[in-house]
């Protein structure tokens, strides 16, 4: 029975988890947050989704898009540091002041933008981790089933990277 | 104008890129007209003579500001040299881009090998137009890049990647070494401007003259094919044909040949020039034209064909005369206009009977009439026959060297015996050549000899496929061209006499001329050709003993165990650095970490070190390092996984409190985050590993983990002991700087993220390049059905010796890997 509530608090949590990145990310400039914290708490959305409703169904609604998440959010933090090519040099901070009407006064500048690359790249390596590791770790389930690996490494595995290529190093042989 | 028919060459190869060629009909004579127009405007643009009036000054100069902070400026300049190369780009890069429409008819990549082919013309044009030496590096560059693309067209070939990557490796080595040499001689000059530079003297007298010499000899030898770099241009043979005939013969490999040219007048005073030209061309015009015989695809025949004219124009360039330079002139433009068609006839002749290879070939001149005319006309001029442009630029050349020698020079006897030999083997393969496939009647129920000597009874060749008007229009303009040239010695003087005076700096009064009169020099040439043919009779002779010579002594053999020794090399160096467990790859990193430090720390006193009493931990603290410590021990104690999980994250959240007690919220947000991550990820995998039943560790690497993570622990402590020193307290803090100009110029209250997105967004930039890379690994890792260890096998790119099984394996290898993902979302 403990699935039952974990979807629950997924269906509570999760929107929670991700509203509460977009906080972090926006607020990141002025106040304790910013584009890495962010991206990490969007990754642990993604990680309770992964817990709740299985790899599978987190992979095919979200995994086509981790890839290009890496090379978008790259592409963004190199544009936003080109722009600064247009006032001197690389990587010069620009900052323009909009006046919204529904927002109010806001401060955009291009390490906010800068910040958003971070994020994008943040999230999208994390989760993409996270999708990778828990395949593994139910094919490692399968195969425990039979043989037992008997000299992995000198040194009690505490990296699923290295377990990873000792399961599927089994299945080879 | 030079920069806009740079412009129009590359934007005319994105329209033909666009337009699809292979589906539309005259896109060949499309392709063919911006290089003529291109041709047209250089030939009318030095009719109306020279800026000064003097034959080796400009025609034509143009200047434009590129990057003026680093004083790099896009200088363009056509003088005779100039002219002379780029008629030949343009006008034999218009033959071939009428031909390449028909060779490579319905090929869907033939929009593809347009672009690639114009942007090599366009970066050739640049490369003998530049007048800055960095311009000229820039365009160098390029058509190294290009021409790799151009080789590795049919790239699912092994052997065309192996020839594409060979030619790319040794040119780029070169140009790497080219551009220290370059960069040394406009520093020591004090100019990068070339028409600058050879108009000063004394450049030979500078103490880095040898250097200099050295570091652009490479550069050129390797681009233009010299001993012993020589044998990349056979290998990259696997081009499609018409790359062969441009890259490999009439443009690309005589880059080297210019950039000698080019800096002939403020390089050559000296013995060294002469020596090391001398040695390195007459060695390379020998050996390409002994083994050139030896060779059953005509592709390959002409490859060495052309490395021994190559070996020919150095040597000639060795010399400072008159004459020398005239000679070159002469050679460069002959061998452009019989070389090209001879390379342009061999597809051909692929493309008709679908093979080049002269053991299959025979009595094309009965089902190939045209062609065959072409073929032969060249292939004569080739030989050096009279009155043939071949003969005139033979003659040239071994006039040259026995004035020299006349005069007593060593030099000149070395080479004009070097010339006079390799002349005798030119008529040799030329005849060869010309006899085995267009000429030798062949029987007619001979079936295809299987012989090695290929002298069996082959039956004249079956067309399959015959070639339509303008695929053979192209050769046969370019041959018409060179069978007019030696009448029309006297209106094409000008251009002659241009191109050398600018090599000469002053101006040449010299001439070609077709008949020198009975001079020892006719003589030494009919006994070449005399002997030339009587080798022909005995070529059976000649190639079984070429045959017998060892394959280890092969350049490309020599190449393939330099490289593989590189990649063993990186082996030892990756297992050493890396190690292949968990824990010996943390200690090497750690230790590596720490030793940098350590050497830093003994700069200091120790009593420095010693903490003052307000450092010490309050109560909260201390609470928070006995929790750390505690949890740490259990961690490594405790048997279950589900527990050191536990109690690894339990230190986790610890060191995540110190954050929050000294106030880095920032810090503390990530850490916990990463925690979480952690342990759910732990939890997750290792609950579903089956137990571990391993047995335990041996005493002596326990020891070693231990002692490497005391040194962990104890670089951790001293760190922050020499961060409270008054040593440290007394260096000026940036942080300081970050606090003050947070707010103002980084528009954020927040310092720790203006730090990472504004003053350090560099670093940030690197580093989420860096997670990006590890996530492609990981994806890669994760992903694959199986994981291989690294092993010579594996890790080596498939070489010029795969065979096409090793290609089959690769290929099914890599499908299932990329078909497994898919399997697994479905």
């Amino acid at each position: 029975m403990p699935e039952l509530y974990l979807r629950l608090l997924n269906r509570i949590l999760t929107p929670v988890l991700l509203l509460l990145a977009i906080y972090l990310l926006l607020r990141g400039h002025n106040l304790p947050g910013g584009g890495f914290i962010a991206g990490l708490m969007a990754a642990a959305a993604f990680q309770l989704q992964i817990l709740s409703r299985g790899h599978d169904r987190v992979r095919s609604a979200i995994g086509p898009y981790l890839n290009s998440g890496i090379g978008l959010g790259l592409a963004v933090a190199i544009c936003a540091g080109v722009v600064g090519l247009f006032e001197g040099t690389f990587f010069k901070g620009l900052w323009f002041k909009l006046n919204l009407p529904l927002l109010g006064y806001l401060e955009l500048g291009t390490p906010v933008i800068f910040d958003l690359g971070v994020f994008l790249v943040v999230v999208s390596v994390a989760t993409s981790f996270l999708l990778g590791l828990s395949r593994v770790s139910e094919s490692a389930v399968i195969i425990g089933e039979g043989s037992v690996s008997p000299d992995l490494t000198d040194d009690p595995a505490f990296d699923p990277m290295e377990t990873a290529g000792e399961t599927s190093r089994e299945v080879e042989s | 104008m030079l920069a806009a028919s740079i412009s129009l060459i590359l934007i005319s190869g994105i329209v033909l890129y666009l337009i699809r060629p292979e589906r539309v009909a005259w896109a060949g004579w499309l392709a063919a007209l911006p290089p003529l127009a291109v041709t047209v405007w250089q030939v009318s643009a030095a009719s109306s003579g020279t800026l000064t009036g003097e034959l080796y000054d400009a025609f034509h100069a143009e200047q434009y500001q590129w990057i003026e902070a680093l004083g790099l400026a896009l200088h363009f300049r056509l003088d005779g040299l100039s002219l002379l190369f780029g008629v030949i780009i343009s006008g034999v890069g218009a033959a071939v881009a009428l031909y390449t429409h028909y060779y490579l008819e319905n090929d869907e990549r033939q929009g593809y090998f347009y672009l690639a082919l114009f942007a090599f013309m366009a970066s050739m044009l640049g490369l003998v137009w530049a007048d800055n030496l960095l311009t000229l590096f820039v365009f160098w560059e390029g058509t190294s890049v290009t021409s790799y693309l151009l080789i590795g067209y049919t790239h699912r070939s092994a052997i065309v990647r192996g020839g594409a990557r060979n030619a790319f490796i040794v040119t780029a080595a070169g140009g790497l070494a080219l551009l220290a040499g370059l960069i040394l001689l406009g520093q020591e000059s004090g100019s990068y401007t070339i028409s600058e530079i050879v108009t000063r003297p004394g450049l030979t007298e500078l103490e880095l003259y040898p250097a200099i010499l050295v570091l652009i000899l490479l550069g050129a030898f390797t681009k233009s094919a010299q001993f012993p770099f020589h044998w990349w241009l056979p290998g990259a043979m696997a081009a499609p044909t018409p790359a062969s005939a441009y890259l490999h013969s009439a443009t690309m490999v005589k880059a080297g040949i210019y950039l000698l040219a080019r800096l002939h007048p403020a390089l050559s005073e000296h013995p060294m020039w002469l020596w090391s030209l001398l040695i390195f061309g007459g060695i390379t015009m020998l050996i390409g034209a002994i083994t050139a015989v030896r060779y059953w695809d005509m592709k390959a025949l002409l490859a060495y064909a052309t490395v021994s004219q190559l070996g020919v124009l150095t040597t000639l360039l060795a010399f400072r005369s008159e004459a020398a330079l005239l000679a070159v002139v002469v050679g460069i433009l002959a061998h452009a206009l019989y070389k090209g068609p001879l390379f342009l006839v061999a597809g051909i002749v692929d493309h008709a009977t679908g093979s080049r290879d002269l053991r299959k070939l025979a009595g094309l001149r009965h089902s190939l009439p045209a062609t065959s005319a072409v073929a032969i006309i060249a292939a004569l001029s080739m030989a050096g026959l009279p009155p043939l442009f071949g003969f005139v630029a033979k003659e040239a050349l071994l006039e040259t060297f026995f004035e020299s020698a006349e005069h007593g020079a060593v030099a000149g006897w070395i080479a004009f015996g070097a010339a006079a030999i390799a002349g005798a083997f030119f008529v040799t393969f030329s005849l060869t050549l010309l006899w085995e496939a267009f000429w030798r009647p062949g029987s007619k129920d001979a079936t295809v000899s299987t012989s090695s000597e290929g002298a069996g009874p082959v039956g004249p060749t079956p067309i399959h496929h015959a070639p339509a008007a303008p695929f053979v229009a192209a050769p046969l303009i370019l041959v018409a061209c060179g069978t007019v040239a030696p009448f029309a010695l006297q209106p094409l003087s000008f251009f002659f006499e241009a191109a050398a005076s600018s090599i000469y700096g002053e101006t040449v009064h010299k001439h070609a001329a077709l008949w020198h009169g009975f001079t020892p020099v006719l003589l030494t040439s009919l006994l070449a050709i005399a002997a030339g043919a009587w080798l022909f009779l005995n070529r059976s002779l000649l190639r079984r003993s070429l045959a017998r010579l060892p394959e280890r002594l092969r350049g490309v053999v020599i190449f393939q165990g330099v490289l593989d020794g590189m990649y063993a090399l990186a082996q030892v160096t990756a297992r050493f650095s890396q190690g292949y467990t968990l824990a010996s790859q943390s200690a090497i990193v750690l230790l590596a970490a720490f030793l940098p430090v350590v050497v830093a720390l003994r700069q200091i006193q120790l009593n420095d070190l010693i903490p003052t009493a307000d450092v010490l931990p309050g109560a909260p603290e201390t609470i928070l390092i006995l929790m750390t410590v505690v949890s740490a021990y259990v961690t490594i104690r405790v048997r279950t996984r589900l527990g050191a999980i536990v109690s690894l994250g339990v230190v986790g959240v610890s060191v995540t409190l110190f954050y929050v007690f000294f106030s880095a919220p920032d810090l503390a947000l990530t850490q916990l985050l990463i925690e979480v991550l952690t342990v759910v990820l732990l939890v997750l995998v290792f609950t579903k590993l089956p137990p571990d039943t391993r047995p335990p560790l041996q005493r002596l690497k326990q020891t070693r983990n231990v002692l490497v993570a005391l040194a962990a622990g104890a670089f951790g402590f001293f760190l922050v002991l020499f961060n409270r020193s008054g040593a440290f307290q007394a260096a000026q803090s940036i942080s300081g700087y970050f606090l003050n100009n947070s707010v103002p110029s980084g528009h954020g209250a927040n310092v720790v993220n203006v730090i990472l997105v504004d003053f350090r967004g560099f670093d940030t930039m690197g580093e989420i390049t860096v997670l990006a890379l590890a996530a492609l690994g990981g994806y890669a890792l994760l992903n694959a059905p199986r994981v291989n260890l690294p092993s010579a096998r594996s890790a080596r790119p498939e070489s010029n010796f795969a065979t096409e099984r090793d290609r089959t394996i690769s290929e099914t290898e890599s499908d299932t890997t990329e078909s497994e993902p898919t399997k697994e979302t479905e």
